[in-house]
């Protein structure tokens, strides 16, 4: 794998979905600037927030594109159209509230309609420092990933647990799948991010358009 | 490794024909049974501030700044593309004013703080070209004038 550093970076597009309040944002902050907002000092996200990190894996250097969408309810419809060329979705919970993992359901068949089969997903149960108050056990969230195919970690964006291994697990495994990223690909799933076109499918933003009106149902 | 800011992703990428379209035809059919739900309004409003064309930006804004007066629940995220809008467009001074009024409510909100120092290079950066520019523009005036007064001369 030494010649692979001269190949230049792999680009790759994650997202980051869930109810709102699980901590998206936080784990993103955390990961790509080491830092923590005071539990007051955070705001939900309006539409999407976007960072760019680079990091080396695998000896193959990593250019990473971050997607944080908003989990309001409000920003369902439009969060949809992010999904187009991502390799990896991140779904992340609140171990300390039941409500938030009980949704993942939902967000897995929203996802189902936007991205391939072969993109890389993580269940990411996040705030396991409020261990005094969880309610769902790393046995449930372990077992419910195993059944979705996904990979699943605990993690606290809080005390930085788990945050660098989560991000570092969806890209070794997108590494191991080039189909997702490799040039000579036959299906032009992503790649280049900015590029539409290459969806399986195409994006159908009236799908989500019944539960998006109104209401606004924010758990926070 | 720190991120490179600022970013504000919804400045850069637009939507699809067809992705605009499902949210234009959503918004058609309310207007013509008289009843727009400020999802329906936000969303399309959305859409038109994403793209490309200065037109739909214009709509965009337009739209947004009536659910801005309309809907105090809604307001945060109004101001949040309202600024986005007059940015994309250019307009930075009516940028600054909603994203600082965003900034005011949440002061450590990174999407405003983003914007804010995407706003600013902006300025700086069309400063310099602006100064260029109107240097340009004079001396075309004073060409253009000069031919205009040559022509009336003839007459
Ligand atoms: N104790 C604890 N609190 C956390 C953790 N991660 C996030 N929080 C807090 O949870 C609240 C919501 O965090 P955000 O990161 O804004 O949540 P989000 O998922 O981005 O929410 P939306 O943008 O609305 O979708 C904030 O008050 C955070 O400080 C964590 O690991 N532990
Ligand atoms: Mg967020």
């Amino acid at each position: 794998m030494s010649g692979d550093k001269d190949k230049g970076p792999v680009n790759v597009k994650l997202l980051l979905i869930g109810n709102s309040s699980v901590g998206k944002s936080s784990l993103l902050l955390r990961f790509s600037d080491e830092q923590w907002l005071p539990e007051d000092e955070s705001s939900a996200t309006i539409g999407v927030d976007f960072r760019v990190h680079k990091m080396e894996v695998k000896g193959r250097r990593v250019k990473l594109s971050i997607w944080d969408t908003a989990g309001q309810e409000r920003f369902r419809t439009i969060t949809s159209s992010y999904y187009r060329g991502a390799q990896g979705i991140i779904l992340v919970y609140d171990v300390a509230n039941r409500e938030s993992f009980d949704a993942l359901p939902r967000w897995y068949s929203e996802l189902e309609t936007y991205v391939s089969k072969s993109v890389v997903k993580i269940i990411v149960g996040n705030k396991v420092d409020k261990e005094f108050s969880r309610q769902v056990t790393y046995a449930e969230g372990q077992r419910f990933a195993e059944r979705m195919n996904s990979l699943f970690i605990e993690a606290s964006a809080k005390t930085s647990t788990g945050v660098q291994e989560a991000f570092q697990q969806v890209v070794e495994r997108i590494l191991d799948t080039p189909e997702l990223w490799a040039p000579a690909m036959k299906k032009g799933v992503g790649l280049n991010s900015t590029d539409g076109g290459s969806m399986p499918g195409s994006i159908n933003l009236s799908e989500t358009e019944g539960n998006a009106n109104e209401g606004g149902g924010c758990s926070c | 490794m720190p991120t490179e800011l600022p970013y504000a992703a919804d400045a850069e990428v637009s939507l699809s024909y067809d992705e605009l379209e499902v949210l234009r035809l959503q918004y058609q059919r309310e207007l013509s049974q008289s009843h727009v739900t400020t999802q329906t309004k936000f969303n399309y409003a959305w859409g038109l501030v994403k793209s490309p064309i200065r037109e739909h930006q214009v709509e965009g804004v337009r739209l947004l700044q009536e659910i801005y007066r309309a809907e105090p629940t809604r307001r945060r995220e109004c101001l949040y593309y309202l600024a986005l809008g007059y940015y994309k467009f250019g307009n930075y001074e009516e940028a600054r004013r909603f994203n600082s009024l965003l900034m005011d409510k949440e002061p450590s909100n990174m999407q405003a703080q983003s914007l804010a120092s995407l706003i600013d290079q902006r300025v700086t950066r069309e400063g310099y070209i602006g100064m260029a520019l109107a240097g340009g523009v004079a001396a075309i005036g004073t060409i253009l004038l000069a031919s205009l007064i040559r022509r009336a001369a003839r007459k």
